[in-house]
């Protein structure tokens, strides 16, 4: 199976704020197929998505949703939400270095 | 006798479901009136608003100001008032002026009044004063008390004396004790905005686990919808499920949109912590009653010894000066971040004192990381900030700094009348205070009576 990028799999990728010192990203995918890809897919692993935040590994925590076909992913932000030098007080545009995420 | 005593004393669960309007999750941007209307129609046992959130950042709470144009907060707290008043049935509203501290509940009543003196209404106002004075904090601080919510250090006791305003999160036993007093407008400063929707239904003894849940998903209204809104929602709930409308009947509650709405702003979707306890949401069942309407059930509630309490507070950290400009120069455009540098370090010998610089290089990753590959060599736009212990200095070296960037030579530069475009002048701006968040923490054993301070008011009733 070829890579597809994550934005062709999913209806929604979203980011924000969850309180101001966490970042939570949801991930809601167009089908159960598309689901399972991801679900699977080493790209979108705890390791792989800290890799891609520049995280250590043990700060990202996924939580897989089957049941809505959706995906989670928490880790602290980098920086308080509004602390002097923030650049996304609401951390609403995090998502977009997830959408081209070849899966 | 009050909306709240009448609800308390006359309402069954077994009588029939229990209708719960939320009427805003934000209160102060523009409720849709119609939606809020078709609500109202639905005769509402009572209607919660959400009035604020941390989300804003820390200069509403620093400050002490509201987020929403007060114009537009008196329209709305109008419409919900009027509404609630007509209907003669309790009128909830969580987190008063954003942030909820006593300048912002203080601005909310002063609203209210002038819109009760207006609209000729009288009722009886409960207020729920969320403000921590800094020795509690202090105290707790030193009895190892305090628990950061995520990547947060414990602060230090000038770091909370420094705190413009804390405030603590109340929840719905705070809102139950508020709500015992004879009430028709209950206004919180910051409250969980679950409690909002969850306290008076918990009273009337329907399950916590179903109330947490269903005041999880009506705090933002419509937005669990399909397509989202931010139109009033009806939830009606009964001892083991409720039904969530939305009254834009364009705005459908799906199975899927609604679960998805369990996982918005929320680190662990299965288990969210109240104050009173763990919602616990691994069973949680959506099933559709029609295109437009979605039945919940399956939440379960974890209740704990103790409430917990979580606090905020905001600190000034200077005076911020903005300074806006964009790039265009292709040349210039690859070596940014070094002429930035270069100027900071003229202007630091040109402007000396403890004056911040923190730049924003929008194009070349100043919302995420971006590698230098991905730069933009089309253009680039600069949000230069300048923080400073007096709003002057910050100025003088904004001002400096735009003058040396202007016209600062660099390697292979052709553009020798001026490096940047200015949208207009001038230029750098006063933003005002920077505050930034120096208490976002667990509060163990907090002395919630004392925190929490209830008072009650006659609103346009002559004595």
């Amino acid at each position: 199976m070829s890579a597809t990028p994550l934005s062709t799999l999913a209806h929604v990728v979203r980011s924000k704020n969850a309180g101001p010192t966490v970042l939570t990203i949801d991930i809601f995918f167009n089908d159960a197929q598309a689901y399972a890809r991801a679900a699977s897919s080493a790209q979108l692993s705890e390791a792989a998505v800290a890799a891609l935040y520049q995280r250590a590994a043990r700060d990202v925590r996924r939580t897989l949703l089957p049941s809505i076909q959706a995906m989670k992913f928490s880790m602290p932000r980098r920086i308080c939400a509004g602390d002097p030098g923030d650049g996304d007080v609401y951390g609403a545009q995090q998502h977009a270095a997830l959408l081209g995420v070849a899966v | 006798m009050s909306a709240t005593e009448r609800l308390l004393r006359t309402h069954r669960p077994a009588d029939g479901p229990l209708r719960i309007l939320a009427a805003s999750g934000q209160l102060g941007y523009g409720i849709p009136a119609e939606s809020l209307e078709h609500g109202v129609l639905r005769q509402p046992h009572f209607i919660g608003c959400d009035m604020g959130s941390i989300d804003p950042g820390p200069y509403y709470l620093g400050s002490g100001t509201m987020a929403a144009p007060a114009a537009m907060v008196r329209r709305d707290l109008e419409l919900v008032l009027v509404a609630a008043r007509r209907l003669d049935v309790p009128l909830v509203i969580g987190s008063a002026g954003t942030a909820g501290a006593a300048p912002q509940l203080d601005a909310t009543v002063d609203l209210i009044r002038a819109i009760a003196l207006d609209k000729g209404l009288h009722f009886r106002l409960t207020t729920v004063h969320s403000d921590l004075h800094p020795d509690q904090v202090l105290d707790a601080l030193a009895r190892g008390q305090l628990e950061p919510i995520g990547p947060m250090p414990l602060p230090s006791a000038a770091d909370v004396l420094r705190c413009s305003h804390i405030v603590g999160q109340c929840g719905t036993e705070t809102l139950a004790r508020a709500l015992q007093t004879p009430t028709d407008v209950l206004v919180a400063g910051r409250a969980c905005d679950t409690a909002i929707f969850a306290t008076l239904p918990e009273m009337l003894g329907y399950p916590a686990g179903l109330c947490l849940h269903m005041a999880k998903i009506v705090e933002c209204t419509s937005l669990c919808c399909r397509p989202s809104g931010r139109d009033a929602m009806l939830a009606e709930l009964s001892m083991d499920s409720f039904t969530l409308e939305s009254m834009n009947s364009l705005a459908h509650a799906t199975p899927a949109s609604v679960a998805a709405h369990a996982l918005y702003e929320q680190a662990d979707p299965l288990e969210v912590d109240e104050p009173t306890g763990t919602l616990l949401l691994h069973d949680a069942r959506y099933e559709a009653l029609d295109a437009h309407r979605t039945r919940v059930s399956g939440a379960g509630f974890r209740r704990r010894a103790r409430a917990t309490l979580k606090i905020e507070g905001a600190a000034p950290v200077g005076e911020r000066c903005v300074l806006l400009a964009g790039v265009a120069d292709p040349t210039l455009l690859a070596q940014l971040p070094q002429a930035l540098a270069t100027v900071e370090h003229r202007v630091r010998q040109l402007v000396p004192g403890a004056w911040a610089f923190h730049s924003h290089i929008y194009g070349q990753g100043a919302v995420a990381p971006l590698p230098r590959e991905r730069h933009s060599r089309h253009e680039a736009g600069l949000v230069l900030e300048f923080l400073a212990p007096q709003a002057d200095l910050a100025r003088t070296a904004a001002g400096v700094f735009k003058q040396n960037l202007l016209h600062l030579s660099y390697p292979g530069r052709v553009s020798t009348a001026g490096n940047l475009a200015f949208a207009f002048t001038p230029s750098e701006i006063d933003a005002g205070t920077a505050y930034r968040f120096v208490l976002y923490h667990v509060m163990h054993e907090a002395p919630l009576q004392d925190i929490f301070q209830v008072r009650q008011h006659a609103i346009g009733i002559r004595h």
